[in-house]
């Protein structure tokens, strides 16, 4: 088992990009009971793995709910960077 | 424009700017919390067994023994009990299991490596050169960020413009002015070699800030707090006490880590050790968030608050003379925010910002 951090930095490498909402729900049966799973501090890591060239922001929405949806993708430098770290 | 996407992007403005104002906090409180770990460590070195160390020495320990031995066991107990902060804390935050899986990959090999370059290697340079060279040596330490933020542009790719090299300046000169209230005639012999070591300090630092801070686009930040104090803590106590205590020969080393352990300073080293896990966690998580410039920029405001909490908790609670804010400090404190603003944004955009509201107003 991956840590958490791992786990959604590597799930951006199988699909061309998602949400965290869609990172948590790919997730949520390995990680649901982690402590760490929570949206507010699953953006933020996302975001800091954005703002260190992990991954880039391709498009944004607002949902029916009326909440943002950031959609991120892992460019191929990205990629190639977490396959090269995360196993 | 259409009412919902002109929504989004407001929600998307307000959650970039949110992020970005903390990193910004969150680097800058790392500063003060390293502000309050300086404090409590110099008052739990001056308690306990530590008075008579450094004092009336009893012991009989060697001159070497004081400076170089006590300075390194003085850390290494507090990066100890830093290190049960961090690991107690991840623990009971749930975290614990992804230390045990992160510290075995790449990433978490990376963090031991930078916090052995940041731990005992930069803080051993820096009290070696503290003691040949003087106090010129905080100022150069202080050159961490710039050389942190050039190893980023190489390593990282990360942004290295004029005017985030000039911001830089502007925050070394200002802590130079700071650094000058304690500069005087102490410049011994062997001053060059001395200032050698400072630089060593300077690059340990610097690969650890931006290091370390990339390792948290990947490594949850409790979590790699936890390796690195564990890591800093563990070579402090096991390579680098033993190593000093060989050199100064005294044949004392065990006694007086074992002293150190069970003396009454503890409770202080205990308080020392929260802030310095405090301090090293935010330093990771705004350098992360921030990029290295700016992160490690807004952290070497300790300059101006390692002074400012030692005068109030040493000065003030503690009633210990000496330890009074020069003038220049405030000054210099007024000078750094303004190199921190020059690397975070063209100071120009605040009259840009300013017009272009007088624009849509009109």
């Amino acid at each position: 088992m991956k840590p958490l951090n791992y786990a959604m930095l590597k799930h951006f490498t199988t699909v061309p990009e998602a949400c965290v909402q869609d990172v948590m729900e790919a997730l949520k049966p390995q990680y649901g009971d982690f402590k760490a799973f929570q949206k507010d501090s699953m953006i933020s890591a996302i975001m800091t793995a954005a703002a260190n060239g992990l991954l880039e922001e391709s498009r944004f929405e607002l949902d029916d709910q009326n909440e943002l949806r950031v959609y991120y993708r892992a460019h191929e430098e990205g990629a190639a960077t977490i396959n090269t770290y995360i196993e | 424009m259409s009412g919902s996407s002109a929504a989004a992007f407001a929600a998307k403005a307000k959650l970039d700017s949110s992020f970005r104002k903390r990193g910004v906090s969150i680097a800058l409180t790392s500063g003060i919390t390293y502000g309050l770990y300086t404090a409590f460590m110099t008052y739990a070195m001056s308690q306990g067994i530590w008075s008579d160390w450094y004092g009336a020495n009893t012991t009989g320990l060697s001159a070497f023994a004081v400076i170089y031995l006590l300075g390194a066991l003085g850390a290494a107990v507090t990066d100890t009990s830093s290190a049960v902060w961090a690991f107690s804390i991840t623990a009971a935050r749930g975290r614990i299991g992804d230390f045990f899986r992160t510290i075995k990959t790449k990433p978490g090999k990376v963090m031991v490596v930078g916090a052995l370059f940041g731990g005992p290697i930069a803080s051993t340079a820096y009290v070696i050169g503290l003691q040949m060279a003087g106090s010129i040596i905080v100022p150069i330490s202080a050159l961490c960020p710039a050389i942190g933020a050039i190893i980023a542009r190489f390593l990282f790719k990360q942004p290295l413009t004029m005017r985030i090299l000039a911001g830089i300046a502007i925050c070394f000169l200002a802590s130079l002015l700071i650094a000058s209230t304690s500069l005087g005639g102490d410049a011994p012999e062997g001053m060059a070699l001395g200032l050698v070591f400072g630089f060593i300090a300077a690059i340990g630092w610097g690969f650890e800030g931006c290091v370390c801070g990339y390792g948290t686009s990947m490594i949850d930040s409790e979590v790699a707090i936890t390796i690195r104090q564990v890591t800093s803590g563990l070579s402090n106590l096991i390579i680098l006490v033993p190593i000093f205590g060989m050199m100064s020969g005294d044949g004392m080393t065990l006694s007086l880590v074992t002293q150190a352990f069970t003396d009454s300073s503890m409770l202080w080293f205990a308080v020392a050790g929260f802030f310095a896990y405090l301090n090293f966690m935010l330093w990771y998580k705004g350098n992360g968030m921030c990029g290295a410039a700016l992160g490690m920029s807004c952290n070497g405001a300790y300059s101006f608050w390692g002074p400012l909490c030692c005068w109030v908790i040493l000065g003030i609670f503690f009633g210990i003379d000496g330890w009074e804010m020069q003038p220049i400090a405030w000054f210099s404190a007024v000078l750094m925010v303004a190199g921190i603003v020059t690397i975070a944004m063209n100071p120009l955009d605040l009259f840009k910002k300013k017009e272009a509201v007088q624009y849509e107003a009109a």
